[in-house]
């Protein structure tokens, strides 16, 4: 039983068409990466799911069951539209909010208090929102989105403009919440943060699909034909018949290998000339695999 | 239900606690009251204390002028016979004199009046100032009273008996409520009636912005995103504009509340005596409380909308004249109202809704309308409203969404449609 499952879905602004008969699902427990160059369509996707803007046509289904307000309970959203009341104290918003998604106030603050400790930001929740950090701010609309519990989590850029610290802490509670059972849908146009937490994606280039399904799964449709490779002596083997293209950063080499080039070739001839510290064959990143998709147009 | 309660208790909270509720709530019946007691005590003092001159080819006629003149003891006038150069003639050496006088602020003014052989009596006030409506009109009675006593006398009647025939009567005011008469005081019914209208307009027209406002404020702050994941947009509208209404509606009580006591306590009683004494019946005070929700309720979800597809506060003070086109046509009418007030065009001004809650209240200043029109306001109004509504929940539907420019008309036009 997918937790979301788009069909066929399109969206239209006017002329341009935001979506395009987009279809995935996401099943429950999983970490779902929706990726995109910006513009790409993830938005307007996520808007959709939750009953912000309608569908022109196609389908979309929450727990099972065709969209209605009422599952928005078991739903938190972190925008990337984020915002908060300035004036308004940081206990009394994340209250307000807990209300909002069926909280009632003594147990909505007693989890805002729990959450702000676990987030450590306890010694500001009395203070109003304008005198707090952008990144502490970050951190309360994140405990808006998760206090009630809920079953979905989908966080639209949700770490953009963090610092690493907080970038990882609020990684490592979505990775807890993982473990907890939770479904987390998250979108970003960073595909290097989606490849060590999503089990699956869907990856959208201008309102369409380009691939869909579980991270290992797609890598593995790609050939290893790219070497790192670290060294210190001789550079000479760049010129290998095994390489198409190569960059040497002095001493660190990053090589993109031929149709049939011998990854074991040309670590014999690196070692015959140079001492080699590392050598690895990787596989492509997605962002590799999305540019190669989508045939070099990507704007990202 | 349940969002929309919390919402309207946010925005309330949010609001009473703020500094501009302190301050309008104090200052606004203290600036008020200053500028209406302020301009009743120039209304009182308007033409009192002049230093004028009657100049007059006859002599006794001049005289006769300046004992009229003198017996208003309102007026604390001093009146100077003008003698001119030659007994029994006007010059216009005289009048260049006058002049002079005025100029050198010797006195206020001088009433020039020519007495020809054959011919109408013709009379100028020549003054310092030219809108003293008050000095034009005591002086155009004392004359037209001086000529009527000489010519009477002239006739034959004895000046005692003119005295009595010419004493004014002053007229005590009497209004006939349901087949009654109620004492009653028509400037201060008028002040009374004036000072709510006036309370009214700026209540519903600062409430109806606020909501503008607070709606550009959220869209600024990029919270309209969170909140849509968990209110509808007509829950969140519905919310902001109970809780803004509730806003007001306190300010009123506490407004009413401090009168009350004030009105009650020695120096209040004292104060609000003679012409200054209110004359607010239950009725007005229930009908200033639905007055005020209606008319705030149409201005707020006129703004709400309007400030859904703006982005700053200052576009949106470029549409508040909006709201002040009605308050600008109703008190146009306000000579016609109070003496009018069931004149075909004042019904119609206070039947039409952007108008109603002001021309209603200014029109219970000079007496309290038929039940039937204060039914068909309100029902007008509800109209008004819903028809507003039904634009505004649609512009703020999709307008808080849009960010980064101000929305044009064919934008605001497909907004609808997509609704």
């Amino acid at each position: 039983m997918p937790v979301v499952e788009l069909a066929e879905v399109t969206k239209a602004y006017q002329d341009k068409v935001a979506v395009n008969r987009l279809s995935f699902r996401i099943e429950p427990g999983q970490m779902f990466g929706l990726l995109g160059p910006n513009g790409s369509g993830k938005t307007s996707s996520i808007r959709m799911m939750i009953g912000i803007t309608a569908p022109d046509s196609g389908a979309i289904t929450l727990f099972d069951k065709p969209f209605t307000r009422d599952s928005l309970t078991r739903v938190g959203y972190l925008p990337e539209e984020r915002g908060l009341y300035k004036k308004m104290k940081v206990l009394d918003q994340l209250v307000f909010m807990g209300g909002l998604r069926g909280l009632a106030a003594g147990e909505a603050q007693k989890r805002a208090v729990a959450w702000a400790k676990r987030l450590d930001i306890a010694q500001s929740i009395l203070k109003k929102t304008e005198e707090l950090s952008k990144g502490m701010q970050q951190k309360i609309q994140f405990i808006a989105a998760l206090m009630h519990e809920p079953e979905l989590i989908i966080m639209d850029e949700p770490f953009s403009g963090l610092d690493p610290v907080n970038a990882t802490l609020l990684q490592d509670t979505l990775l807890e919440l993982k473990a907890q059972g939770k479904t987390i849908l998250f979108s970003t146009h960073r595909m290097d943060q989606v490849e060590k937490l999503c089990d699956s994606i869907a990856l959208i280039h201008q309102g369409n699909l380009v691939l869909s399904g579980r991270v290992r799964e797609i890598k593995g449709r790609y050939k290893r034909d790219r070497v790192v490779i670290e060294f210190e002596g001789d550079a000479g083997f760049l010129e290998s018949s095994e390489i198409a293209e190569a960059k040497n950063y002095s001493g660190h080499a990053e090589i993109k290998l031929k149709e049939n080039g011998d990854a074991q070739k040309l670590l014999a001839e690196a070692s015959a000339k140079a001492t080699i510290y590392r050598f690895e064959l990787v596989e492509p990143s997605l962002e590799e695999i999305f540019i190669q998709s989508v045939g070099g147009k990507a704007d990202a | 239900m349940h969002n929309i309660l919390l919402i309207a208790k946010r925005e309330y909270l949010e609001q009473v606690r703020g500094r501009t509720f302190l301050i309008t709530t104090i200052l606004l019946p203290a600036i008020f009251a200053g500028v209406f007691y302020l301009s009743f005590l120039s209304g009182k003092s308007s033409g009192v204390g002049k230093h004028i001159a009657v100049a007059c080819g006859d002599a006794k006629l001049a005289g006769e002028i300046r004992t009229e003149i003198l017996a208003d003891p309102e007026a604390k006038a001093t009146v100077d016979v003008f003698t001119p150069e030659m007994d029994g003639m006007l010059m216009d050496s005289d009048k260049a004199k006058l002049i002079a006088e005025v100029d050198e602020k010797k006195i206020d003014g001088f009433l020039w009046v020519d007495v020809p052989a054959n011919g109408p009596i013709q009379a100028t006030y020549e003054a310092q100032t030219s809108g003293d409506f008050v000095t034009s009109e005591r002086l155009q009675s004392a004359l037209n009273h001086a000529l009527l006593r000489g010519r009477l006398v002239q006739d034959g009647i004895s000046a005692s008996a003119v005295d009595g025939l010419m004493k004014d009567v002053k007229i005590d005011t009497q209004q006939v409520k349901s087949g009654k008469e109620v004492k009653s005081n028509a400037l201060s019914s008028f002040y009374s009636a004036y000072v709510m209208a006036l309370l009214l307009t700026m209540t519903t027209m600062i409430y109806g912005l606020n909501v503008g406002r607070s709606v550009i404020q959220e869209k600024a702050s990029r919270i309209f995103e969170v909140m849509l994941s968990t209110a509808k947009a007509s829950h969140m509208l519905s919310g902001k504009l109970l809780g803004v209404g509730a806003v007001g509606l306190s300010q009123i009580g506490i407004w009413v509340a401090a009168g009350a006591v004030f009105a009650g306590s020695a120096f209040g009683m004292q104060l609000l005596s003679g012409n200054l004494k209110i004359h607010i019946s239950p009725l007005q005070v229930t009908l200033f409380a639905v007055y005020f929700l209606l008319g705030y309720t149409l201005n707020a979800a006129l703004f709400a909308g309007l400030g859904a597809t703006l982005e700053t506060e200052q576009e949106l003070q470029q549409y508040s004249p909006l709201a002040a086109v009605p308050v600008w046509l109703s008190f146009s009418m306000i000579l016609l109202i109070s003496t009018n007030p069931n004149s075909p065009w004042v019904v119609a001004a206070s039947l039409f809704p952007p108008c109603t809650p002001i021309v209603m209240f200014l029109r219970m200043g000079s007496q309290m309308p038929p039940m039937w029109q204060i039914g068909a306001s309100v029902a007008l109004m509800l109209l008004a409203i819903w028809a507003v509504l039904w634009f505004s929940t649609r512009l703020y539907r999709i307008g808080i969404l849009m960010y980064g420019k101000r929305a044009t008309l064919p934008e605001m036009m497909r907004w609808l449609r997509y609704s």
